[in-house]
């Protein structure tokens, strides 16, 4: 052991408040940890899913089976998305914290603020990778469906109607509804993220965490229903007791609307979605994504570590 | 005089557990004071749970102090660029398990804005200087505590700080380590880093300290220059060479006769473990 | 502490206000994406109520599409190893208000429990009376369906289609069926024969001989792809019924012709 005088002088230049570099850094380095702790082998399973649901409906041969295989398909993919950016976002912070990595990261030039955002980043890139590799097996199965639909149409549909059910077939399965759904999927899952980052931010472990950020994602998807109970009561035709009442209030302003990101229901019928619609869930998502980041920063700040 | 490399300033760290009644807070620290001069080894000790951690911590912004300040090299522990120039190892450090050793040094690396072939060379340097050349590929969840320490130490020098904290950087390595460690620290010191560190080894503190302070019960009960502190003032000692017996008794008699008297002899030896164990146990008696 | 507590409060409160803020941009969008679903037709009351009652199903977040579809299948595997139409009723009245917007969920619905609910009653029931009155209510149940699925998707042709086949087939009238395929032609994307069959029928449906014969007449002179058999059956029985002087009736090809009356 001999001490060589160190060549490297990076403190040498002005501290930046906040650097992109720093974050970046602890972005890899969670997608990292991520994928050595193989959260890909979940998309095995989801292969596996998507198969083994095709050789059911195979089995029990009758219509519809096209749709059926992508509202299970878009199903599975909401679900897988959603759990695995809550798991891998409740873990980030209550195992630094308790394997003390975080003394050594925040001894370093690293605000917390760059810490919260890397990791977040790090988790978004993680669930961007499952998302297209979700998607890439749901579009062969998909084709492969597509192509036993356009089959079964041209064995059973009187000539009359052929060609116009195989062209609303054609025409009906690779929209782009269907990838700006899977694009809001993905979104939904990042918001989901960040709002468990923003739970662990104060949480004092990862259990409590994953329950509240599963529950508050849950009662997301009621939110719609809280809310046309406050906004028009007799519309909705529910007479609510007052701390009922300020019970669906505390839902609606608090939660975030889930079913907004709910997209995919739609494709499953065939509704054609405006590109405006997609670009507005778009910046209510990346809202809600800043909000959360900002407000688990502030709770996160002056924390005691 | 130019700014201490470590400024603490009436440093107050209480811990409130979460309770509502906020009953059974722990003072950590109780107006602490201390400075360490750049270029100095300074060293930390007091029995378990005295503060010296809380007190390393606060000086990394790690804990927010509930009153006073600390600075490093003049900066605001609160604010983020005063870490620009500070190594940090904590007590049993830990690392992502799944990461390699090389691959951890590289990510500290980064966070402190080093890129490219430099921070390639210096993980490659840094890496023979804590002496896990061999390891370097294998993922730190299989390390020992003693490679952990090493991996911990390497990941502190990594952006060549300008002062290094410390804490118990030598625990659970093993005894040839341990002495390598406290020869880095003296190679640091020759080349004028400052160093903070806290430890039980009291005969390496004594070895490699200028300074030490003594904390107990979170306040500060000792400080000052380490040789100054451990010198008997009223005593005096010589070591002869060669000296005749007949010279011992006369001079045997000569201390008779000046009023002094003959304490003992042979090398007076009091050592930094025996003063640390007094000064502690005065205190205690103190509190009672 | 202080500082962790001002932390706290400042985050609760950016909470508050976005959640205030975002308030109607979401009470907005949720119109869109309403209106996008049931484009420009209004949402109408009962369908409104039936969002009520199926609340819980909100929980089911993503998984609403693929639950209905489940229950779908169970359906028609009740039906294919043990005929029950009752248990079969239940799987359709929650697949339907589960994805009330598909198509399928309430032709299948429709056509199992009108047309092979009402055939099975009629093979194993021996009691004419019983027999008659059983069947009667499957065809109810039929159209109870299709009425509420035409309300659910609007824009459907083909789900008034089978309505008019239904009132044509089980409850013979002519009149429900005519109107019902009028609907249906003039839906988006409706096939041609819609039309026709809207006016054929109306030829039986009595009171409405003029406007039916209006109707074919136009549809003839329109194209000779209208000249189909029925159409031009229609036409020469209306024609004698109306009494249209014979200088005024149009031109029928040989084959199609009538007997003289
Ligand atoms: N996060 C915390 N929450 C509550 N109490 C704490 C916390 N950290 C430290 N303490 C308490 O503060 C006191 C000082 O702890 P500290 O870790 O600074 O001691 P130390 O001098 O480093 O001891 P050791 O020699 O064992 O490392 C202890 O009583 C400890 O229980
Ligand atoms: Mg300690």
């Amino acid at each position: 052991m001999t001490a060589n005088s160190p060549s490297a002088a990076a403190h040498a230049s002005a501290h930046k408040l906040f650097s992109l570099g720093r974050a970046a850094a602890i972005a890899g380095n969670t997608l990292r940890d991520l994928v050595r702790q193989k959260v890909f082998y979940f998309m095995l399973v989801f292969a596996l899913v998507l198969i083994g649901m095709s050789l059911v409906l195979a089995a029990l041969s009758f219509q519809g089976q096209l749709q059926m295989v992508m509202n299970m398909s878009l199903g599975a993919m909401s679900v897988f998305t959603m759990l695995l950016a809550v798991l891998a976002s409740a873990m980030m912070l209550p195992k630094d914290i308790e394997d003390r990595t975080l003394y050594t990261i925040l001894a370093k030039p690293v605000s917390r603020f760059e810490y919260l955002l890397g990791k977040l980043a790090g988790v978004a890139l993680m669930l961007l990778i499952a998302t297209l590799l979700m998607t890439v097996f749901f579009c062969i199965v998909l084709w492969f469906w597509q192509g036993r639909e356009i089959a079964s149409i041209r064995g059973s549909v009187q000539s009359e109607l052929v060609d116009a059910e195989v062209a609303k077939v054609m025409a009906g399965t690779f929209t782009p509804t269907l990838f700006g759904g899977i694009g809001v999927i993905f979104l939904r899952a990042v918001v989901c993220s960040a709002l468990t980052l923003m739970v662990s931010s104060f949480a004092t472990s990862w259990l409590f965490t994953v329950i509240i950020s599963l529950m508050l994602i849950l009662i997301g998807h009621i939110v719609p229903i809280a809310r046309s109970a406050w906004m028009d009561p007799i519309q909705a035709g529910v007479d609510v007791p007052w701390y009922l009442s300020l019970f669906l209030r505390l839902i609606t302003v608090f939660a975030p609307d889930m079913q907004l990101f709910n997209i995919v229901d739609d494709i499953a019928v065939g509704t054609h979605v405006a590109s405006g619609i997609f670009g507005q869930v778009t910046a209510l998502g990346c809202g809600y994504i800043t909000i959360y980041v900002l407000v688990a920063y502030l709770f996160f700040a002056w924390r005691e570590l | 005089m130019s700014t201490p490399a470590i400024s603490i300033q009436n440093l107050t760290k209480e811990f409130i557990p979460p309770s509502v009644m906020r009953r059974g807070a722990i003072t950590a620290v109780r107006d602490l004071s201390l400075k360490v001069e750049a270029g100095h080894v300074y060293g930390l000790l007091g029995p378990n749970g005295s503060g010296k951690s809380t007190t390393m911590k606060v000086v990394l912004g790690l804990v927010t102090p509930t009153s006073g300040k600390t600075f490093i090299f003049g900066k605001n522990s609160r604010d983020v660029e005063s870490r620009e120039a500070v190594g940090f190892l904590p007590e049993n450090p830990y690392f992502y398990k799944f990461l390699t050793g090389e691959e951890t040094v590289h990510f500290y690396g980064k966070l402190c804005g080093i890129r490219g072939k430099m921070l390639r060379d210096r993980t490659r340097e840094l890496l023979a200087l804590v002496g896990l050349e061999d390891a370097a590929n294998r993922r730190v969840g299989g390390y020992s505590k003693g490679m952990l320490q090493r991996i911990g130490l390497a990941q502190a020098l990594v952006q060549d700080p300008r002062l290094l904290v410390l804490d118990e950087p030598t625990a659970g390595v093993d005894p040839a380590g341990s002495r390598e460690i406290c020869d880095l620290i003296l190679q640091f010191k020759a080349r004028g880093l400052t160093v903070l560190l806290c430890s039980h080894l009291l005969s390496q503190v004594q070895e490699i300290c200028d300074r030490i302070g003594i904390m107990h019960r979170g306040g500060l009960v000792r400080e000052g220059p380490l040789d100054h502190l451990i010198t008997i003032e009223n005593q005096t000692e010589m070591v002869l060479e060669n000296a005749s017996p007949e010279l011992l008794a006369e001079l045997r008699a000569k201390i008779a006769a000046g009023g002094a008297r003959l304490a003992g002899e042979g090398k007076p030896q009091q050592n930094l473990e025996r003063y640390f164990l007094d000064v502690t146990s005065e205190a205690k008696k103190s509190d009672q | 502490m202080a500082g962790a507590l001002k932390g706290r409060v400042i985050g609760v409160a950016v909470l508050l206000v976005w959640g205030i803020l975002k308030l109607p941009i979401e009470t907005e969008l949720t119109a869109q994406l309403q209106h996008e679903r049931l484009g420009k037709y209004k949402i109408t009351a009962s369908l409104r109520q039936q969002a009520g009652q199926a609340g819980f199903i909100a929980v089911l977040g993503g998984l609403r599409a693929p639950v209905a579809d489940l229950l779908f299948i169970r359906a028609h595997i009740a039906w294919q190893q043990h005929v029950e139409y009752g248990r079969m009723k239940l799987y359709f009245d929650i697949c339907t208000a589960l994805q009330p917007r598909r198509e399928m969920f309430w032709d299948m619905a429709a056509w199992h429990m009108a047309y092979n609910g009402a055939a099975y009653i009629e093979q194993t029931e021996k009691d004419k009376y019983i027999r008659d009155r059983q069947m009667k209510e499957y065809y109810k149940v039929g159209e109870d369906y299709l009425l509420r699925a035409v309300e659910n998707c609007p824009d459907s042709w083909s789900l008034y289609d089978r309505l008019g086949s239904l009132y044509r087939e089980k409850f013979h009238d002519p009149c429900k069926a005519a109107a019902a395929f009028a609907r249906a032609a003039e839906r988006p994307n409706r096939l041609d024969y819609t039309r026709r069959l809207a006016a054929i029928y109306l030829a039986d449906c009595p009171g409405h001989e003029k406007e039916a014969y209006d109707k074919l007449l136009a549809l003839y002179k329109e194209s000779e792809k209208e000249w189909v058999p029925s159409l031009l059956e229609k036409i020469q029985i209306l024609e004698r019924k109306l009494g249209i002087p014979k200088e005024e009736r149009v031109y029928i090809p040989e084959k199609h012709r009538l007997l003289p009356d």
